[in-house]
């Protein structure tokens, strides 16, 4: 298993061969405050890198999720249909929010590592 | 903001000190909610009791003398020369079209046997009310030394009881001018969440030591702007720059119980004439409540479609209801709309299908007299 990247929109991202396993970070989930809402995206949808795929809703405001790598979407999390403030309690693991299959594995050397990832939210 | 710095509260510290995350409010440094956050703060509010700081609004102390009286009755739809003392109201400031420039609570006080109205004003409008206030006013204090704090919450009366000595009789809409520490401290049984509660007030020097003492209570916990917001909803209560603004009338905002029906045949009301055509037509619009049918979120600004996509109205406030565990909303509609037939929102450029709910989406529970 390959350790997580990230993304400048918050996003973490866990590849798992060819699979992208993506959600939002911690400190995502703690400047959204409560969530209340995640808008899933339609299996089978194409996206590429960057694109707003779907929607994240908090008590505060409408936040959109973009994919971090071309490809297709494989599977939703489900769980967030009925209990959208798993993404509160575990935004990194439980609060998964899509997979994605992905079409260009090199794209994954574009995103922040951890490292760059705190460093980024430093600046 | 570029323009202007953020101004802070006089309790900045405090919230800081209390892990408030802030937002830009109105031109100042709001706290939004503090570590229970927003769903767990309004739920609190409608269970036992919540403090707000909400020292952004104006106060405004003026003279009660005939000038005064017949300046604001020109702006204010009240017969305010036969307020009781002791009780405090919902009224508007009005353009000459009859559109609001702000609502208002106004009472009439008296400390040390001098007379006074009291009126408290949004944050957002204290530029435009000023200078309409320096315009007709004589003698007249702009408050800068108070802040205005509301418990709030079927726990307000004892939890504020245990600090001040208010009369057991005070009801909805009351008012009390109390000693606290040898000053006077302005309360009114009043609030903006539909719940029991007061507003309270206070000098700024002391008003730490009361808040204090306040949250002391376990029954109480701070709360922020954020769940305000979802609480004022819920009961339905309209917000300035939201349901009202200058080119809706109290009239076509359903707020038109707040008018003194008298005032809209008296010519000192700059807007009367246009009033009292409005109250006997029927309006152009009219407000409504939501919720979508599915778990979508709606927001102020969506705009409201009929089947066959013709805009016929727009979402004026939407949130989530941590009390209806769904969302809610409040818009306007063109009254010529046909109600029985199906309504849509549009959401990110997807209509889907709402439906009407009644306002308020939560019940009321303030303290009535018998």
């Amino acid at each position: 298993m390959s350790e997580k990247k990230y993304t400048e929109e918050h996003e973490w991202v866990k590849l798992e061969g060819d699979t992208a396993i993506v959600g939002i970070t911690d400190h995502a989930q703690e400047s959204l405050g409560d969530i209340v809402f995640v808008d899933l995206p339609s299996i089978g949808k194409e996206v590429k890198a960057k694109e707003e795929l779907c929607v994240i809703e908090s008590v505060k405001a409408a936040s959109d999720i973009y994919s971090p790598l071309d490809g297709e979407v494989l599977e939703v999390n489900e769980n967030l249909s009925n209990d959208a403030s798993i993404v509160n309690q575990d935004a990194e693991n439980e609060g998964w929010i899509f997979k994605l299959k992905v079409s260009d594995i090199s794209q994954v050397n574009n995103l922040m590592t951890l490292d760059q990832y705190k460093e980024f939210l430093d600046k | 903001m570029t323009e202007e710095a953020l101004q802070n509260i006089y309790l900045n510290n405090f919230h800081k000190n209390n892990n408030a995350k802030f937002v830009p409010f109105a031109g100042y440094n709001m706290p939004i909610n503090y570590k229970y956050g927003i769903i767990n703060e309004h739920i609190h509010v409608r269970t036992h009791a919540g403090l707000f700081d909400v020292s952004h609004m104006g106060q405004i102390l003026i003279s009660l003398t005939s000038e005064n009286i017949l300046a604001l009755e020109f702006y204010i739809p009240l017969d305010i020369k036969l307020l009781q003392f002791n009780k405090c109201h919902y009224s508007f400031i009005l353009n000459s079209h009859g559109g609001v420039i702000d609502d208002i609570m106004v009472s009439k006080i008296k400390i040390e046997d001098e007379e006074y109205i009291y009126i408290v004003y949004n944050a957002s409008r204290k530029k435009v009310l000023n200078e309409i206030f320096e315009k007709i006013l004589f003698n007249y204090k702009i408050i800068q030394d108070r802040c205005l704090v509301a418990l709030q919450g079927p726990d307000s009366f004892s939890v504020i009881t245990s600090i001040l000595n208010l009369s057991s009789s005070m009801k909805f809409l009351d008012v009390e001018i109390l000693e606290y520490k040898n000053t006077k401290v302005f309360i009114s049984r009043s609030g903006y969440t539909g719940e029991d509660g007061f507003e309270i007030s206070i000098l700024n020097n002391i008003a730490e030591n009361f808040v204090q003492k306040i949250i002391k209570n376990e029954n109480t916990i701070l709360c922020g702007l954020g769940c305000r917001d979802s609480l004022r909803m819920e009961a339905g209560l309209s917000l300035y720059g939201n349901e009202l603004s200058e080119e809706i009338n109290p009239i076509q905002a359903g707020l038109s119980w707040a008018l003194d029906k008298k005032r809209l045949n008296d010519k000192n009301l700059n807007c009367s004439h246009i009033l009292s055509k409005e109250i006997d037509t029927s309006q152009s619009i009219k407000k409504i409540g939501l919720s979508p049918i599915n778990k979508s979120m709606l927001r102020a600004q969506m705009t409201l479609h009929n089947k066959n996509n013709k805009e016929i109205g727009k979402i004026t406030s939407g949130c989530y209801s941590p009390i209806l565990k769904k969302s809610i909303a409040i818009g306007y509609i063109n009254k010529t709309s046909d109600m029985s037939e199906k309504l849509y929102v549009n959401i990110r450029d997807k209509l889907e299908e709402i439906q009407i709910e009644k306002i308020p989406f939560v019940k009321k529970n303030y303290k009535k007299g018998d």
